[in-house]
């Protein structure tokens, strides 16, 4: 980049259009983030529960249906009750399943910026950048690889919820609840890309 | 002149006592400190285990080739991190064992100085409220001791926990209450309450 490098906590008044979208864009991406982890706590949770019953199960009658002692003296899940944790999961990963499904939109809604930005400045896009150094293009490129990430890990979720209640193995049940709390196809580059969007809309401010 | 000596060594051993007694709160408090941090590479241990164990393409994850690489980073990042929090409250027990050791070596220097001027008798009296120097000085050293020896196992534990054996982290919160010592402990807080009356008095 060419030119002055401006100071990083220059505040950016980007009041209306192109910058106001992208500064919103970046608040919503943050919060949905930040609404995805809390879910990922919770699903935690559940899922260890379901674990955890299907462990001490093997003691106990599958026949009943309430709540019961396990040999171990655990607190044993019955069948209904086990239902309800599986149900209570699902809920948890259709919900963040419609956490995705506003990323793309917030995806979509960038890449229209970026078709925006060519018509009006051409291909290499505006020459002066509305906040620090980034164009449109950018952020597409940060926040894809957000969406991709997330993508990818709601698949996960899908599988570790379908299955997490069907496995007799313990090594197997411990692997699903560490890819369930550990996110391994969430990158740490991610988070990283997250904070550089908000560091470049002026949300976020180095120390100093 | 012997008089002069002893105020001299008596206002040392009082703020080694002082030293000590904060020593051994802070001590305690960074070791309990430490316990979660045990828990957490356990479980992480655990978890590498049963990732070790799994083939993962014999199972519902095979359409997600590259999970066991992925995961296995994390739960080592993971790893890592805890370790260094260790590695931080070490560093703390360091910095304790050393500001003790520093106040113990200056009092037994300064009574090593003042041997002409302090006879037998004067090092070795004692009252209802004042131990003689010679205790006092014995049980700083011994308490000193049991820091540094404490300090040395720790690190030493903590180095090995640092190789990353599974199963060897497996049993860390064991291994690592295994190094408590209560009854050198309690002879601290015998010693702290023995010099009570000497350490408020001016």
């Amino acid at each position: 980049m060419e030119g002055d490098v401006t100071n990083v906590n220059r505040k950016c008044s980007a009041v209306t259009g192109s910058g106001r979208k992208l500064k919103d864009n970046a608040a919503d991406w943050h919060n949905l983030m930040l609404r995805w982890e809390k879910l990922n706590d919770e699903g935690f949770t559940i899922a260890s529960n379901i674990v955890n019953a299907r462990r001490s199960s093997a003691s106990v009658s599958p026949l009943c249906s309430g709540e019961a002692e396990g040999s171990s003296g655990d607190l044993v899940l019955g069948n209904s009750a086990l239902r309800e944790e599986c149900e209570k999961l699902e809920d948890v990963v259709n919900k963040m399943a419609a956490i995705v499904a506003k990323m793309e939109r917030l995806m979509a809604s960038q890449r229209g910026l970026v078709d925006l930005e060519e018509f009006q400045f051409g291909p290499q896009g505006r020459k002066v950048p509305l906040f620090h150094g980034w164009n449109a293009k950018d952020f597409v490129s940060s926040c894809g690889l957000l969406l991709r990430s997330f993508t990818s890990e709601l698949r996960l979720k899908r599988v570790l919820l379908r299955e997490v209640a069907h496995c007799a193995d313990r090594d197997l049940s411990l692997v699903y609840l560490s890819c369930w709390l550990h996110q391994p196809l969430v990158p740490a580059r991610a988070r990283l890309a997250l904070e550089a969007v908000l560091l470049e809309t002026g949300q976020r401010h180095l120390p100093g | 002149m012997s008089k002069s000596a002893l105020l001299t060594i008596h206002q040392a051993l009082r703020r080694s006592f002082h030293s000590l007694e904060n020593n051994q709160k802070l001590w305690k408090s960074v070791l309990a400190e430490c316990i979660p941090l045990m828990a957490s590479l356990e479980n992480l241990a655990e978890q590498s285990r049963a990732l070790s164990n799994v083939q993962i393409s014999n199972t519902p994850l095979k359409d997600f080739p590259e999970v066991e690489e992925l995961l296995r980073f994390k739960l080592s990042q993971a790893m890592d991190t805890v370790l260094c929090k260790l590695h931080e409250n070490m560093a703390s027990l360091q910095s304790l064992r050393d500001s003790l050791t520093n106040q113990v070596s200056t009092v037994v220097q300064l009574y090593e100085q003042n041997t002409d001027t302090l006879d037998l008798v004067t090092v070795t009296e004692r009252s209802a409220t004042i131990p003689s120097v010679v205790d006092m000085l014995e049980w700083l050293q011994d308490a000193e001791r049991h820091y540094r020896q404490q300090f040395v196992r720790r690190k030493t534990l903590l180095h090995a926990l640092s190789s990353g054996n599974l199963n060897f982290l497996a049993t860390a919160t064991k291994k690592w209450k295994e190094l408590d010592t209560p009854g050198a402990e309690d002879q601290i807080t015998d010693t702290l309450c023995k010099v009570s009356f000497f350490v408020e008095s001016s």
